[in-house]
């Protein structure tokens, strides 16, 4: 009978065993992170899935920064945001919103290949990251590695293009989709003011024309603001959204659709896009969304 | 005692069940052996993790814009694509690119896109059993 009890308390403490190592993994830091949200940053109701496939349409601030250079623009450092301003930043709201202006200048700085910038830059992105509890996703030995041969250029866009992925997949899985949301906006606003800026000082149809397209990001950025404004953290950065908004709808983007020519070359097929968009944006347009842009971004980064 | 043991086997069974069941399609490797793969010159923007277990087909989208030619790769077990199809579809549902042509199926599309928008990304199955792959996606300036 002694047996038998023993017998039975065994298989239920495999069985309870089994079942503790059958269920997800939890990281001791995923309840670190979890607890240091803040209050205000409460569940939106709204299905995750759609939040989370209109984060996943913003393109990469990288573009950007990538048709800047091949335009002929020059690199300017004093467009950036400066490191010294990290210290100001004390709330995960103000910290996510900064990660992505630092994720974006860095991205415009290994484009441009400054790799001593490089190093400052990364040390700021790593700083926030860790204070967010993101700071597992960055190598920083390796990145610094990288940043040392001008020849690991492309290593290192790719690792930093991972890294963030990274983030904002684990943001998106955590359920903290509104930590992502302002990663993705600080990095976008930070892109229209170096856009901007450049635009002005060196006036080209095609600078425009990049700055008039972004009315279909900004379109999309203000949906995803519009699930949190019931959040007070969330609805004095969708004020100002509006406001740009604003200066977006004087601007017409018309699409014509026609169909497309393929062939396969190499084993790739080549398209031919034979569609077109006719973006409607004057210079004084451009004007007033640089003003917006850089009242916004100064509220940002202050 | 029997009743706690078959219950123990039960649970162990299915527990060993579900997690073959979620491991049927590991997309996640697909999409990160296919970031490689993508020409040079381009920058990688995304990787893609094509999970069409049961599924007729998997979407996707993103802004693409005038003026930047996009990579778009797929990579599947077996063969290259395992006859995963990519193509591209604008805002209005009008297909721009697709991986299949003349009834040809390749692993990569070159879309130089000459019109700024939302688009679809859409990945459909020719082979019955083989729903599972990644993708990768870059660009360069067009």
């Amino acid at each position: 009978m002694a047996n038998f009890k023993a017998m039975r308390i065994f298989i239920v403490g495999a069985l309870l065993l089994f079942l503790v190592s059958c269920s997800p993994e939890k990281k001791p830091d995923d309840q670190e992170f979890l607890k240091s949200l803040e209050a205000t940053q409460e569940k939106t109701g709204v299905d995750e899935e759609v939040i989370n496939s209109i984060l996943d349409q913003i393109p990469s601030p990288l573009e950007i920064s990538v048709l800047l250079k091949e335009s002929g623009s020059k690199f300017d450092g004093s467009l950036l945001n400066h490191s010294d301003n990290l210290s100001k930043y004390n709330s995960n709201f103000k910290k996510a919103l900064n990660l992505g202006v630092f994720g974006t200048d860095l991205g415009y700085i290994n484009i441009y290949g400054q790799n001593q910038e490089g190093l400052k830059y990364i040390s700021s992105v790593k700083s926030l990251a860790d204070d967010l509890n993101l700071g597992q996703f960055f190598d920083i030995e390796t990145i610094g590695r990288l940043i040392a041969n001008s020849k690991n250029l492309d290593s290192l866009l790719l690792l930093t293009t991972l890294n963030f992925n990274h983030i904002n997949h684990y943001l998106q899985t955590e359920g903290r989709d509104n930590l992502s949301v302002l990663l993705l906006t600080g990095g976008w606003i930070e892109a229209m003011q170096i856009t901007c800026q450049v635009a002005a000082k060196k006036p080209s149809q095609e600078l425009f024309e990049k700055i008039g397209e972004q009315k279909i990001v900004l379109e999309q950025i203000q949906l995803l603001f519009s699930f949190y404004k019931d959040d007070s953290t969330m609805a004095g950065l969708l004020k100002d959204i509006e406001q740009l908004k604003s200066a977006y709808d004087k601007i017409s983007i018309t699409y014509t659709y026609k169909e497309s020519t393929m062939q396969i070359v190499n084993g790739v097929a080549v398209i031919k896009d034979n569609s077109s968009t006719t973006i409607d944006i004057t210079e004084q347009h451009v004007a007033e969304i640089r003003n917006i842009t850089n009242a916004i971004r100064t509220k940002i980064i202050n | 005692m029997k009743k706690i043991i078959s219950t123990a086997l039960f649970t162990i069974a299915f527990c060993i069940g579900s997690s073959e069941l979620s491991a049927q399609c590991n997309s996640e490797s697909f999409a990160n052996a296919c970031i490689p793969k993508l020409s040079g010159g381009f920058n990688f923007l995304k990787s893609y993790k094509v999970d069409g277990v049961q599924k007729d087909k998997v979407e996707f989208s993103y802004v693409f814009t005038k003026g930047t030619q996009y990579m778009l790769n797929v990579c599947g077990g077996g063969g290259a694509t395992d006859g995963i199809v990519v193509s591209i579809w604008d805002k209005d549902r009008n297909k721009v690119a697709s991986s299949k042509i003349n009834g040809q199926v390749v692993s990569a599309i070159a879309f130089p896109c000459n019109a700024t928008g939302i688009y679809y990304i859409q990945y459909t199955f020719e082979t019955p059993l083989a729903h599972c792959g990644g993708s990768a996606l870059g660009f360069k300036k067009g």
